[in-house]
């Protein structure tokens, strides 16, 4: 037993209680980020290692005639190519692995047909990058194109080229690759009862993640063991394991996946890939070490983007601003082929229907195909979609019947008098403080002075939402995280998780927990790097999980190892668990802070003197925690609790459009949120300032620009506009109003994706308030802008809907009863804008 | 191929390179500093900014052989003696002595103004960004001793960020800038 020193410095002796959980640790992350010492995937580099670069198509939909390698296997320095011929019969087709339908739509390469632009059709390895490249240039490959589908409703036609056509769909035909349905309540007596229904026809973009850190790996198999060790820039290391071991159909012992630091994903990374399939083969193929990462062209139109929708919306209101109803019919585009593309539908519509109860709610949805690049997960998984429609449509409702839009989200924000609170969506609601947040946020852009003194071509704009806080997909029935704890025999403790930080902070985060847990000081606490050979099994880091899965599990490891730490310090002190706390580094009786045995005594005691351990103990201190959601799966109507818990969101977007420009400026923003328990204040806020980014990208600016053939015309940061600083408003007006979850032990809820949800739709009321225009296509660029101020001059309206102004229709269930939409012009997005552009020739 | 000389951090790197070869692949793969970025190759993200002769530059949009005998500085150079990052490990001696907030943090002399003040500001987040960040910054705040934030921000309009929303670059430019003028004592603790 050792006597501590008096304490200098630090917290009071006051051991119990968080500490360290609540305030803003300064991350452990940062000094390897900062002093360029951190490795990313592309700073490996292993003894003998060769680089391999991929032949991708160039026309986005074409039979396969031939692919020759030959030519490429001459090219000095290549060491070996690949195709998708060979691989035929060899390589098991992958798609979604774990989902009740297995859909086996995606290969390393093409074999009989190109599906989209930048699809693989061979791969070539050498002793340099540029000689590669070289190789890659003497593949002679004859391909015959076949017309396109870019657009999802085109995609529908029964005259529509077929995009996958050796697969049987369960629930689809064509291009319909699944349906989606949603039967709450009646909307049609919703319908008859209301007072108004508003509807609109409204489309969403193709966004990138554009994360900056390229997707890439490097591959490398050792003969001798037969392991195959892949370092990937990846989200999640065991559904690239488990995937890839199944595709090369080895044993998942054989495949050892590790991960670097992760220059960021945003959903973009949370899957397997082609190229890590074919950097496997190649290492395994040649005994060397392979690497392969992407260039940015290629993540562009190869990676996976943001589901395009069509919605056909409709939202029924009361006379005194209740909404009583929902209906959509959706057109979900999910590119040419997709892992994760239909999820989004799903929870994007379930979640998506917060903070609002609404009780009679009718959804129905067409997942397609197109020619396009693979739709997936992105920032937010379909709720910015669902808000963008449905908050533009309350707004509509609202002005109808002559009501402030703030007094009506007031009036329906979920505010049940008591928690829990099952919506008829099925979501249970354990805690929220989101009217608060909405009353709180109106406040913060100063709503009502604003309002009552408008200012020419300014305007403000609200919408709010309710994110989940990960999610029990509907293909997957599991929600899981786990966290394995090992206090060493130097007193310091080793966490290893296998869900992947990529910015979340979660190397502070989980010290954070596991030092107020354990009275340890937060330095001597790590992150192991993910590695499957070492981390329990744990789905990965997407849907805003980390602090509320993970942070679970950790905190539950981080109890077991206090009872284990408690049980060994009685035993040797001779008092009762109970009577022991501990802190600052020690296991102490209660009201004797500076006495007490350090937490390295008993680590090791419980190693190295097994003797001394109290009887029966079994040595050493470790411990496992998995956390799976007391979630539900699924119902057929399409209600459920697929969330855990929901994180709060409303926004207020003040806006300026200059009609010279067509340009909006978001003069002002403010989001007030409700994160439950924050662990860490400054990096939850800048989550939420980057979900704001990418929010704000969404609606401004960027999408993918496809021509008719399919080519995407924008595949480079010179055309794809990512928001730059000086387009962003000062994100000052920001604020928290926790209402702890009563599910999640510690109270947290997800942060990675609430500042993303309402920002389209904030901005996009904030547009009509200044304009008198109601967007109905996103990103509303300066030259849609344009294009709508004159039609509006031109037609001498007040207000009109644009690209989509039908004003005639009323209600039908499919698109063909639809009127077509009246276009006012062509609807060309210029991503080469030049803001001298003379309105009157503009467009 | 051909012969280059660099002086890169202050290490004198010669080579015989393939003339296609880019500043930055020189920097990385042939001096082995590996904190600029390649996140487009393009000239857009800034990921890639490093200092050449004292000015700051997109070193994916340079061949090296154009800057055969230049002196590039890499955000390495600017902290050289935080080369490696070093956890911070007490031993029982010093167990009562630390206090945990301060030991998570870097000594102040140890990093530039600006790598102390991204730290404390949590202006980074998944850190890929940060090096050309740090290099583009130190550039306007060398020229421009009194900063704007919009000044600030149109600095770094040539750099993406994809994960902050730029607020807390900002915030941390504008603090590095008064140690920098010395107006500000250096942060003891944050
Ligand atoms: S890599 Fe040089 S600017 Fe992007
Ligand atoms: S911190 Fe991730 S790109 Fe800037």
């Amino acid at each position: 037993m050792t006597e501590a020193p008096p304490r200098t410095a630090g917290p009071g002796p006051a051991a119990t209680g968080p500490r360290l959980v609540g305030t803003s640790v300064p991350r452990k992350e940062d000094l390897a980020l900062l002093t360029g010492t951190a490795r990313f995937i592309d700073d490996i580099r292993l003894p003998g290692m060769v680089h391999a670069t991929i032949l991708r198509s160039t026309v986005a939909h074409a039979r396969v005639r031939s692919i020759d390698t030959a030519p490429a296997r001459a090219v000095p320095g290549v060491l070996d190519v690949l195709a998708g011929a060979e691989l035929v019969g060899k390589v098991k087709p992958w798609g979604d692995l774990m989902q009740d339908l297995l859909v086996g739509d995606h290969f390393p390469f093409a074999t009989d047909k190109v599906l989209y632009e930048g699809q693989e059709l061979a791969a070539v390895v050498a002793g340099t990058r540029y000689q590669a490249l070289d190789g890659c240039e003497a593949v002679a490959v004859d391909l015959e194109e076949l017309p396109a589908v870019v657009d999802p409703e085109q995609a529908l036609r029964p005259d529509a080229p077929l995009v996958q056509e050796r697969i049987v769909y369960e629930f689809g035909e064509g291009n319909v690759f699944d349906r989606y349905r949603v039967r709450v309540g009646d909307f049609a007596a919703a319908e008859r009862d209301a007072a108004v229904v508003v509807r609109q026809r409204f489309t969403t973009n193709k966004q990138a993640g554009a994360a900056l850190d390229p997707h890439g790996c490097v591959a490398s198999h050792d003969p001798f063991t037969g392991v195959l060790t892949l370092w990937s820039s990846t989200q999640s290391v065991y559904m690239v394991r488990d995937v890839l071991a199944d595709v090369l159909q080895i044993p998942r012992t054989k495949v050892r996946v590790m991960v670097p630091e992760v220059g960021a994903g945003f959903g973009s990374k949370a899957q397997m890939f082609g190229h890590e399939v074919i950097a496997a083969l190649f290492s395994m193929r040649l005994g060397r070490p392979v690497k392969l990462v992407l260039r940015r062209d290629e993540i562009f139109r190869a990676g996976t983007t943001r589901n395009s929708q069509v919605r056909y919306a409709e939202l029924a209101m009361a006379a005194d601003g209740e909404i009583t109803g929902y209906r959509d019919y959706v057109v979900h585009n999910t590119g040419a082929m997709s892992v994760w593309g239909n999820q989004v539908v799903h929870i994007g519509t379930n979640v998506g229907m917060l903070p609002y109860p609404i009780p009679n709610v009718h959804v129905d949805s067409d997942i397609v195909h197109t020619t396009t690049a693979p739709g997936g997960p992105l920032r937010g998984f379909g709720i910015p979609q669902t808000v963008w429609a449905k908050e533009q449509l309350v707004d509509m409702a609202a002005r109808e019947l002559g009501l402030d839009p703030l007094a009506v989200r007031e009036r329906n924000v979920v505010d049940p008098a008591t928690f829990p609170y099952r919506t008829p969506m099925g979501q249970v609601i354990d805690s929220t403080s989101i009217k608060q947040c909405l009353t709180a946020c109106a406040e913060a852009i100063d709503w009502a002075a604003k309002r009552a003194a408008p200012v020419p071509h300014e305007g403000l704009g609200l919408a709010v939402s309710m994110k989940y806080t990960s999610c029990r997909h509907p293909s997957l029935d599991t929600d899981l995280s786990a966290v394995r704890l090992r206090l060493e025999t130097d007193g310091t403790v080793t966490i290893y998780s296998s869900d992947v930080s990529h910015g979340q902070s979660h190397a502070t985060m989980l010290s954070q927990i596991v030092a107020d847990g354990l009275g340890v000081g937060i330095e001597k606490v790590t992150l192991a790097p993910p590695d499957s050979m070492t981390a329990p099994f744990g789905l990965g880091t997407y849907a805003s999980r980390g602090a509320a899965v993970l942070g679970t599990a950790c905190r539950l490891a981080t109890e077991r190892l206090r009872d284990k730490v408690l049980a060994i310090a009685a035993h040797v002190l001779e008092v009762g668990p109970g009577d022991l706390d501990t802190g600052n580094d020690r296991v102490f009786v209660k009201g004797l802070p500076d006495s007490g045995i350090y937490l390295e005594i008993l680590a090791a005691t419980a190693a190295y003197r097994t003797h001394q351990l109290p009887p029966d103990f079994e040595p050493t201190l470790e411990t496992v925690a998995t956390y799976d959601t007391p979630t539900e799966r699924e119902a057929s109507d399409g209600s459920g609790n697929l969330s855990v818990t929901y994180s709060g969101a409303a926004h207020a977007a003040h806006v300026r459009v200059d009609p010279e420009t067509g340009r909006v400026t978001v003069v002002d923003y403010a989001m007030v949120h409700d994160t439950g328990t924050v662990i860490n204040p400054l990096v939850v806020e800048g989550q939420h300032q980057g979900g704001f980014l990418m929010g704000m990208g969404m609606a401004l600016s960027e999408d993918y620009v496809y021509d008719e053939n399919g080519h995407q015309l924008n595949a480079s940061f010179k055309d794809y506009l990512a928001v730059t600083a000086p387009e962003v408003p000062e994100l000052t007006r920001m604020s928290e109003i926790p209402a702890p979850s009563t599910t999640i032990p510690g109270g947290q809820k997800g942060a990675g994706e609430s500042g993303t949800g309402p920002v389209p739709a904030a901005i996009g009321n904030a547009v009509l308030d200044a304009t008198g225009i109601r967007f109905t296509a996103l990103p509303i660029t300066p030259q849609r802008m344009l294009t709508a101020l004159r039609e509006k001059e031109r037609r001498g309206v007040e207000t009109l809907r644009y690209p989509d102004d039908m004003p005639d229709f009323t209600g039908p269930r499919c698109p063909d009863e639809w009127p077509s939409p009246t276009a006012a012009e062509a609807d060309d997005f210029d991503f080469d804008f030049d803001f001298d552009l003379d309105p009157e020739e503009g467009a | 191929m051909q012969q280059v000389t660099l002086t890169v951090n202050g290490r004198e790197v010669t080579a015989e390179i393939d003339e296609r070869t880019l500043l930055l692949e020189f920097v990385r793969e042939v001096a082995g500093f590996t904190g600029a970025h390649n996140g487009c190759l393009e000239a857009r993200c800034g990921c890639c900014a490093i200092e050449v002769d004292g000015e700051i530059t997109k070193s994916c949009n340079v061949l090296a052989v154009q800057v055969d005998g230049a002196e590039v500085t890499t955000v390495e150079g600017l902290a050289p003696q935080r080369l490696a990052p070093v956890e911070h490990v007490t031993t029982q001696s010093l167990a009562g002595m630390y206090a945990p907030l301060e030991a998570v943090r870097t000594r102040a002399e140890d990093l530039h103004p600006l790598q102390e003040a991204f730290h404390r500001c949590h202006a980074l987040q998944c850190g890929f960004c940060t090096p050309g960040m740090l290099m583009v910054l130190k550039g306007h705040l060398e020229e421009n001793p009194e900063p704007t934030r919009d000044g600030v921000r149109h600095a770094i309009a040539g750099n993406l960020c994809r994960c902050t929303g730029y607020q807390h670059i900002v915030d941390a430019a504008m603090e590095a800038a008064e140690v920098m003028r010395g107006d500000a004592p250096v942060p003891a603790d944050g």
